[in-house]
């Protein structure tokens, strides 16, 4: 299978056709990931989404059905181990491998499998998140099993960062300086991140492209303007019985008790948006931008309350 | 200097750590030749991506607001004065927020200014 | 205070950029800490007992209180201690599914093959121990590093059956030759293959033990079947000589540990009502250097085939 791109040296991770089939369920289906380089590209979607199986695949743990990934113009089956020296993963499970050793040597044997692995950074990163150095492995709570892998995966400081839930068993207090750490290790080192997560509120600050995964599917790709320029909630006022559009599939549709006053969250160009609601017989009172989160959860159907 | 974000404000992040560097220097906490933090201490400090702090910082130095000093770090222009522009485009920030909030409660611009004069001129009479 | 790079114009493309891969040797290296930092407790202990028993033996040989016959009869410890290495180095590690060790930046194969050659260094080390108590050990019984040993065995191995007439007994002279040394380095390595191959090569090692528990009786039961509708007496117990043949045959697993020295020593009673030692026959190191060497080719074949089950995924 080949592919036109001919703008695949931009990106630090590209998929192609991606997927991935375990007995009935479609974990991944026909994924095109495009994470540019040196983007914090945030991952949004439900629980079995598909996002562990996309980081498996990247990290060549995980053989897709059909397709192939490239991280870095590598490709991922061909070329694992040279892939996986770029790549400092935090995997979903909150398990730190060999229980038996202490922190310290748990990190000093990572170490010797990366050349670039910066021990004074290690020893920088365990202190600030709080990782107790003489502590065994196996005696360690989620969320500093959590602060070890993150530890693990910055000290060698590699060009792609793929963190699946990383947040996931911290506390917020230890969140916040995990992720003000991450937003001086990119400071300091170009850095590509692709950060999996169901809350987004908390990386909004960070992310400037955001991708949706739903039942396998990348359903929405872009950079985080794009987002919220194209995301927008509508204020409308329409006659009593007034429906939007079907074909403009309107999210978090809430009306007032008269059925005058609408508000829903609505994908397209502002304009032309504005355009078909008029046509259709509504009146746009004004629109605004949604918070990343919410502009996300636009791509994702309506959970059922 | 210190920079806080409002996560309520719908602006991009950049522009109000320009804002907020452009009001420091109206006020005075920031004055000319003074140090800026560093793009990876201010990225540290809001949490957030160091590419926002360096979008800022590039667009107040294309304005000639700032400078870089090779190897030393970020410095406030030594010619820099408020002037008249500067509060204009503080101003301007000021009255596209009220705008943007009266058009999302219905209301029109003239409604919006006259309230404005009229508060003002309780606030007088109060004082 | 840090001054950082304040402003980043362009960022350097990792495109192209040959990556950094840690060196085989550095791999191999934090291995062989790692396991002996894993197995430290087990290890201290087997060597204080290594060197209690060797002098407690030593004391005794030296007081005349014990026949020394190590070297003759080789013992099974290093074979067992080179099966059981493995486990304990491999059931700690999340062999299959997406386990530390694999998300190293090491080709996966030749990962599981370095740390199993980290392991056989260990062994070797263990076993070199065990040889030097040995030769403590013989050289305070005041042999040489060459062993002899007088043997009683029977003129004609047949007739074994009965009460033996002291007539038929002949006694000889075994000198097996310096490649006697070698059978503990060797029993070990290759059950030490063996066993890396079996743990790392089978994910559900314990429905596949109780497969082969089932296996002979089903198999005798279908040969036995076989042989009464095809009136073929020698296929009927065939698989269970076949497993004997494995384990006592001539290059069989004993073989391998112990020269035969079990199942060639025998008890007999003689006619006139004494109970002794009698071999069927001498213990041939020939036939152990062929066994050693079948076991070991079988052991890394077996080994590369379970390794090339971590292999990268590539794409079909």
């Amino acid at each position: 299978m080949t592919h036109p791109d001919s703008d695949v040296g931009e990106f630090a991770v590209a998929t192609h056709g991606l997927s991935k089939r375990y007995g009935r369920k479609l974990a991944l289906d026909e994924v095109e990931l495009r994470v540019p380089e040196g983007s914090v590209y945030v991952l949004v979607g439900v629980n079995g989404a598909g996002k562990s199986t996309l980081f498996k695949t990247l990290m060549n743990l995980e053989r897709p059905d059909t397709g192939a990934a490239e991280v870095f113009g590598l490709d991922t089956g061909g070329s694992g181990p040279e892939v996986r020296a770029q790549i400092g993963y935090v995997p979903e499970r909150q398990e730190a491998p060999y229980r038996y050793m202490s922190c310290a040597r748990l990190l000093r044997h990572a170490a010797a499998f990366y050349p670039a692995w910066d021990h004074a950074y290690a020893d920088h990163l365990a202190r600030a998140l709080g990782v107790p150095p003489e502590q065994r492995v196996g005696g360690l709570s989620k969320g500093e099993t959590r602060r070890l892998q993150l530890v693990m995966a910055l000290a060698h400081r590699p060009a792609l960062l793929l963190f699946d839930e990383p947040m996931d068993g911290l506390d917020p207090l230890v969140r916040r300086r995990a992720l003000a750490l991450l937003a001086e290790h990119l400071a300091d080192a170009p850095t590509t991140v692709v950060i999996s997560t169901h809350h987004v509120q908390e990386l909004e600050s960070l992310a400037d492209h955001v991708g949706v995964l739903r039942g396998g599917r990348l359903v929405a790709q872009m950079s985080r303007d794009d987002l919220q320029r194209t995301v927008r909630t509508y204020e409308l006022e329409a006659p009593e019985g007034w429906e939007v559009p079907k074909d403009l599939h309107a999210t978090a549709l809430r009306r007032s008790s008269t059925g005058r006053d609408m508000r829903c969250t609505l994908v397209g160009e502002e304009r032309d948006i504005t355009g078909r609601l008029l046509a259709a017989g509504a009146r746009v009172r004004g629109s605004s931008t949604l918070a990343l989160e919410d502009a996300a959860l636009a791509f994702l159907p309506e959970e059922p309350s | 200097m210190l920079v806080t974000l409002d996560p309520r404000d719908e602006r991009p992040l950049y522009l109000q750590i320009v804002d907020q560097v452009r009001r420091a220097l109206l006020v005075g906490t920031l004055r000319a030749e003074d140090p800026l933090p560093s793009v990876r201490e201010l990225a540290g400090e809001l949490v957030i991506n160091p590419r926002t702090v360096s979008q800022a910082y590039g667009e107040l130095e294309k304005e000639g607001v700032i400078y870089v000093r090779r190897g030393q770090g970020t410095f406030v222009s030594p010619t820099i004065h408020p002037d008249r522009q500067e509060r204009r485009a503080i101003v301007r920030g000021v009255a596209e927020r009220a705008l943007l909030e009266a058009r999302r409660n219905g209301l029109g611009v003239e409604e919006l200014v006259t309230m404005i004069e009229e508060v003002a001129a309780e606030d007088r009479g109060a004082a | 205070m840090t001054i950082a790079p304040t402003i980043q114009t362009a960022e350097r493309s990792v495109h192209g950029v040959r990556p950094q891969m840690p060196r085989p040797r550095d791999v191999l290296r934090e291995h062989l800490h790692a396991i002996g930092y894993a197995l430290r407790v087990p290890m201290l202990i087997a060597v204080a007992l290594g060197v209690l028993a060797t002098i407690i033996l030593a004391i005794q040989i030296g007081s005349g209180d014990l026949d020394y016959n190590f070297l003759t009869q080789p013992s099974v410890l290093p074979g067992v201690i080179g099966a059981l290495l493995p486990v304990a180095m491999w059931l700690r590690e999340e062999r299959f599914g997406p386990g530390f060790l694999w998300t190293l930046p090491v080709d996966r194969r030749r990962h599981a093959l370095l740390k199993t050659l980290a392991g056989w260094l260990w062994l070797m080390g263990g076993v070199t121990l065990f040889v030097l108590s040995l030769l403590v050990l013989a050289l305070v019984s005041g042999g040489g590093v060459l062993p002899v040993q007088t043997m009683t065995t029977l003129t004609d191995a047949l007739r074994l059956s009965g009460p033996v007439n002291p007539a038929a007994l002949q006694t000889v002279q075994w000198t097996p030759g310096a490649l006697i040394w070698a059978v503990p380095f060797g029993s070990a390595t290759a059950l030490y293959l063996l066993a890396s191959a079996i743990v790392l090569g089978i994910r559900y090692l314990l429905r596949w033990a109780i497969v082969l528990v089932f296996l002979l009786p089903i198999a005798t039961g279908a040969t036995h079947l076989i042989s009464r509708l095809s009136g073929n007496e020698w296929l009927a117990d065939m698989p269970a000589r076949a497993l004997v043949q494995l384990v006592e045959g001539r290059f069989g697993l004993e073989a391998l540990l112990t020269l035969r020295t079990w199942s060639l020593d025998n008890r007999a009673t003689l006619t006139t009502g004494e109970r002794i030692h009698v071999w069927s026959s001498i213990p041939d190191l020939a036939d152990w250097r062929t066994a050693a060497l079948l076991w070991t080719v079988a052991g890394l074949l077996a080994l590369w085939a379970a390794a090339s089950r971590h292999r990268e995924e590539r794409r079909a």
